[in-house]
């Protein structure tokens, strides 16, 4: 296991993978979500989402898998505008989005297995290789004795792994995770973020919306602050007070 | 994997899942199929029987004098003009009188006394043997009375007009199951699908947010709609045809049978009942999963 706080450069110049230019969000009666936020997130970047609770940051990441449309603004994963794609191509790209939900959004029926082997079953993978890559990433996370087991019966931590497991099944080259470890004790937050630094390594372009700010203390990552619809750049591990900058 | 597989992998999935819903829908297909089947292979084998039914079509023109070689090529051309006809014979009294003295037998000496002209001349008129003609048999006998010279028609009027309603009342019969089958085809596995799909909305909503296609989300449904159909009328029909068979065995040696052939459907219509039932069944499945995706 790497340790969790390994860092990801970002200042290499790399391939832009997301991009929003004033990006505006309002939900009714006047709840301004986000206000004119601009940000980029390169290839193999990992990028932290912080903010109290209600500040947007799940709005954010409801925009970038186009599950929401933001009212004015210009959202593009890899130089792709989600507002004018069509069905099809909105399907492809999806394809390359990992999103591990705060919900979780598990097949409660289901055996931790299938549920890890949706996506990949949507790329008509091979039996077998669903099969090893489902077995390696339940190993990764600590949960390779559940694989046959009810996503049910799981605890909530488990479900949240069972969660993260699926995002990042296809290697996708976005994964967005929205509180990832916020059910978790530190030895399986640890594992998660292990995860999370190899596919970044791999060159996914990862954003966390997350409130533990143990996961990115110490590494020198970007934290996008939210806060009243707007977004404050900052850099770990140095202080915010430091290196506040407005995008 | 490839495409196809998945799909049929999510078929396969489906249909277990679902297993007991499942089972109920098959059965009614069936059954709706093996009463549709039944009352339409009874009605095919009395439109068979309509059209072995021989002399009794026969009708029988009775004129009131015996008619010139002229005026028999205007009787033939008018009945002609009327409807299609297999043959016209013409019967002069003497050869009715004949006939008479035949069909007497070892009576005959009741007619020795009797003059050779005493019967009228008549013109047997054979229609076309099919079920049609058989329906119009009665308008044809009032235009037989409209033409002149004529005294009287006869035909097995009785029995024709009962086997008539019969056959009438299996046309109906036939209607109606079918519009059974195709209501309980399309009906019941269009809410067997909205049943699984409301159930598993949750899953759907998954699948497309990872990004998969129409075809994959439907086409599993679509699948198990028409795999539904098919099993559904093939076993409709393998039971009908076990059916007809222990029938036909059991009354092998009755009169009923030996006259009238019964038979089954031939591979042609049962292929078109089983292909009907599929498409039915699919068209059922994709409306509903149409009317509830939205994709």
């Amino acid at each position: 296991m790497t340790s969790m706080t390994e860092t990801t450069p970002h200042s290499t110049k790399k391939k832009v993978m997301v991009e929003l230019i004033k990006v505006g969000k309002s939900y009714p009666p006047d709840v301004e979500a986000l206000n004119e936020i601009s940000l980029s997130i390169s290839q193999g970047e990992m990028v932290f989402l912080t903010g109290r609770s209600g500040a947007g940051k799940t709005t954010l990441l409801r925009l970038l898998c186009r599950i929401e449309r933001p009212d004015r603004g210009l959202v593009e994963i890899d130089g792709t505008d989600l507002g004018s794609l069509s069905p099809a191509r909105l399907q492809q790209l999806r394809r390359r989005i990992g999103m591990a939900y705060q919900d979780f959004k598990l097949l409660k029926d289901s055996s931790v297995a299938e549920n890890i082997a949706l996506p990949m079953e949507i790329l008509c993978r091979q039996r077998s290789f669903i099969r090893r890559r489902t077995k390696e990433l339940l190993e990764a996370l600590g949960l390779g004795h559940k694989y046959n087991a009810r996503a049910r019966d799981l605890s909530r931590g488990e479900q949240q792994r069972v969660s993260i497991a699926r995002a990042v099944a296809n290697n996708p080259d976005l994964i967005l995770a929205d509180e990832p470890t916020g059910n978790l004790d530190v030895e399986s937050t640890a594992r998660v973020m292990d995860l999370f630094h190899e596919h970044c390594r791999r060159g996914a372009a990862i954003l966390i919306a997350t409130h533990d700010p143990k996961i990115y203390a110490g590494g020198n990552f970007r934290i996008l602050h939210l806060a009243n619809g707007e977004v404050i750049e900052q850099f770990s591990p140095a202080s915010a007070a430091d290196e506040v900058k407005p995008s | 994997m490839n495409f196809v597989s998945a799909i049929l992998i999510q078929t396969w999935r489906n249909l277990l899942r679902t297993f007991g819903s499942q089972v109920l829908t098959l059965l009614t297909i069936t059954l709706s199929t093996l009463i549709f089947a039944f009352f339409f292979l009874l009605y095919i084998n009395m439109i068979n029987v309509g059209s072995q039914l021989g002399d009794d079509l026969r009708l029988v023109v009775y004129l009131d004098e015996e008619p010139s070689p002229a005026l028999q090529e205007e009787y033939r051309e008018r009945i002609q003009r009327f409807d299609g006809v297999d043959r016209i014979e013409f019967i002069s009294r003497k050869q009715a009188f004949e006939r008479f003295k035949k069909e007497l037998g070892a009576d005959r000496d009741i007619l020795t006394d009797m003059p050779e002209d005493f019967l009228p001349p008549s013109i047997e008129v054979y229609p076309v043997r099919s079920l049609n003609n058989l329906t119009r048999i009665k308008r044809f006998s009032d235009y037989l009375l409209t033409l002149p010279g004529v005294l009287k028609v006869q035909y097995g009027q009785e029995w024709i007009e009962r086997f008539y309603s019969f056959v009438r009342l299996l046309r109906v019969i036939v209607i109606l199951s079918g519009t059974l089958l195709i209501l309980t085809s399309t009906f019941m596995i269009a809410r067997t699908i909205s049943l699984t799909l409301l159930s598993r909305r949750r899953e759907l909503e998954l699948l497309r947010l990872f990004g998969a296609s129409s075809a994959y989300i439907r086409l599993p449904y679509f699948l198990e709609g028409a795999l539904q159909g098919f099993l559904g009328a093939s076993i409709g029909l393998g039971t009908l045809y076990l059916l007809f068979r222990w029938i036909t065995l059991q009354f092998s040696g009755s009169a009923l049978f030996g006259y009238f052939p019964f038979s089954f459907f031939s591979p042609l219509v049962s292929a078109t009942i089983i292909a009907l039932s599929t498409l039915l069944c699919a068209a059922g499945s994709y409306s509903s999963t149409r009317r509830i995706l939205q994709v």
